[in-house]
């Protein structure tokens, strides 16, 4: 599958016209659409804004809950079906001056709270290598459209792992960098202490590529980080020489999984085999040990945490001055019948969940505890970085699941192995899953977690990663599993 | 403990309701919640931690220069509102 470079030099060569790659986008987007249901609304018309970037002429999708001027913006929620933004989202807004051709606006899980991709108000989202399968979410659509072929690239927000998820699910890149180095201006806010703008690629360049475009100081946004006038994608060098790097012990350790089903043990058997390739070329790892308990404790405080803080961001969904209009004699009542339709079952429960939380009387118990052992984490990862470079670990403990399986809630599995991930929303460490090989026919990756602002260094470690283990570009209908 | 009652409580504070099932499942849900939490309170000396409330420490606020960026028009703040007269949306009377 062609990347955004193999594109850019088809454009340059004059071997094919930017048009021409957002008419086979838009083909293809519509091909798949009922199958797999990666959009809300796919875009029929070319638009381009000529550009000198290296994403000129090139076609990308990105998820429903990017504000885009005169374009429906759902966050695939009943609140906002006929929501049109009058205003752009700054990441949009840079990728279009870019001369980026948007494709479509992706499906999410309803307002980004959740990670199955199930439950947009258009539908569920399928798998690319197997339609009885998830392929996670909440960026679901973001990560069908580039693991179908679509597009070569795609914008999504991660709260969680709401893209680094995803991506192992559908065999390509996920990549979400510091917290505020990407501008949130016009992202519907979720958890606003741990949301961040990235993207998803076909290889680990072209991650680069693109948060190179997206980065920078927004005035709009007060958290975003003032640009440091890096492009990422020089500093792809591959020189890891010396570079070290940790797993976390209780993270990989079979024992602590061997009831956890054949493919978990599988997929962390062949994540002791990535290391052990990735020491022959020079990387130096190590395991270290991080305290089951605190482990444990990280998917129950993102909950707390994410959930409370949601609550309070969606209390502009009243129906009143956008949305659907409740039905009532006054003000209170209109408000509460529109929210009363407007979103699902399964919003409600997390937003009785914050409402439990916030409650003057677990405010100490749940909240701010949940908020102290985010710093825990923290700082002990803060403090495994200054002796390593980075951190690996398998991206979660299985396959993309079934639609009709279910997980126990308190197993090790689903409590550390399925939910680490959401260390990087907790500290704003840039962070990226790559491919790095199969299990039972669908493919499972590698996440590369580094230092807060470095996100230099993770996107070099993981293009030398990327080139070891040869999973770039890989797409189902072009790979023999 | 959590009770149904309490669940109504705490979704009419954020202003929505649900069905009888729906608040029946939310209860179910709340076993595996309180289950989850104790994970938290488990952890030895918690209460001396500061919480933490953003993701990195060295943060420095800066203030844009006080001049006005480009700004929606009224018509565009109306657009997608259902109900709106003499330039602005129109509710039901709120002072009687």
């Amino acid at each position: 599958m062609e990347t955004i470079m193999d594109l850019r030099k088809s454009l340059d060569d004059k071997k094919v016209t930017s048009e021409e790659l957002f008419k086979k986008s838009n083909t293809l987007a519509h091909k798949y659409q009922e199958e797999y249901n990666s959009f809300v609304t796919i875009i029929d018309d070319y638009k381009h804004v000529n550009s000198n970037s290296l994403i000129d002429g090139i076609p990308f999708a990105i998820k429903d809950n990017f504000s885009t001027k005169g374009i429906l913006t759902t966050a695939s929620s009943n609140i906002l079906k006929d929501y049109v933004p009058v205003y752009d989202a700054t990441a949009y807004k840079k990728l279009i001056e870019s001369g980026g051709v948007l494709v479509g606006k992706t499906v999410l899980d309803e307002l980004a709270m959740g990670g199955t991709g199930t439950t947009g108000h258009t539908g569920i989202v399928k798998n690319p290598w197997d339609k009885s399968r998830q392929i996670g979410g909440s960026s679901a659509g973001s990560a069908s459209s580039v693991a179908l072929g679509i597009v070569p690239f795609s914008i999504g927000s991660d709260t969680g792992d709401s893209i680094r998820k995803p991506a192992s699910f559908g065999g390509i890149v996920g990549f979400k960098p510091t917290y505020g180095r990407i501008s949130r201006y016009g992202l519907f806010a979720f958890a606003s202490s741990l949301d961040h703008v990235g993207c998803f690629t076909r290889c680990v360049r072209d991650a680069a590529i693109v948060t190179d475009i997206l980065k920078g100081k927004d005035e709009r946004d007060m958290t975003s980080l003032p640009d440091e006038n890096i492009n990422y994608v020089d500093l792809l060098d591959n020189d890891i020489k010396g570079k070290k790097l940790f797993y976390i012990k209780e993270l990989t350790d079979l024992n602590l999984y061997k009831d956890s089903g054949s493919e978990t043990i599988e997929v962390l058997n062949k994540f002791k085999e990535t290391i052990e390739k990735l020491k022959s070329i020079g990387f130096i790892i190590e395991e270290v040990s991080f305290d089951e308990k605190l482990l444990k404790a990280i998917y129950p405080a993102y909950m707390t945490i994410s959930c409370a803080e949601a609550t309070s961001n969606n209390s502009n969904l009243t129906g009143i001055p956008f949305g659907p209009r409740g039905e009532g004699d006054n003000i209170n009542d209109i408000m509460f019948d529109a929210r009363t339709k407007g979103f699902s079952e399964l919003i409600k429960r997390r937003f009785i969940l914050g409402s439990y939380i916030l409650q003057r009387e677990n405010q100490e118990r749940l909240f701010k505890n949940a908020q102290r052992l985010r710093r825990i984490i923290v700082d002990k990862t803060n403090e495994l970085f200054k002796t390593y470079d980075a951190m690996i670990l398998p991206a979660g403990g299985g396959i993309a699941p079934k639609f009709d399986s279910e997980i126990d809630r308190m197993s090790p599995r689903y409590l550390m192995l399925e939910n680490h991930l959401v260390i990087a929303n907790f500290g704003g460490f840039p962070s990226i899953t790559i491919p790095s090989g199969f299990v039972n026919n669908m493919p499972i990756a590698i996440n590369i977690t580094g230092r807060q602002f470095e996100d230099g260094l993770v996107l070099n470690i993981a293009n030398k990663i990327e080139e070891q283990l040869g999973y770039k570009g890989i797409i189902k209908e072009e790979y023999d599993v | 403990m959590v009770t149904k009652e309490k669940l109504k409580d705490y979704a009419a504070k954020l202003m929505f309701d649900m069905d009888d099932e729906g608040y029946d499942r939310t209860l179910k849900e709340f076993e595996t919640i309180e289950k989850h939490m104790a994970l938290i309170g488990e952890i030895d000396n918690i209460s001396e931690i500061s919480p933490m409330t953003f993701p990195y420490e060295i943060y420095h606020a800066s203030l844009r220069e006080d001049k006005a960026l480009e700004c929606l028009t009224n018509e565009e703040v109306l657009s997608n509102a259902k109900d709106t007269k003499a330039n602005q949306v129109k509710v039901p009377k709120v002072v009687g």
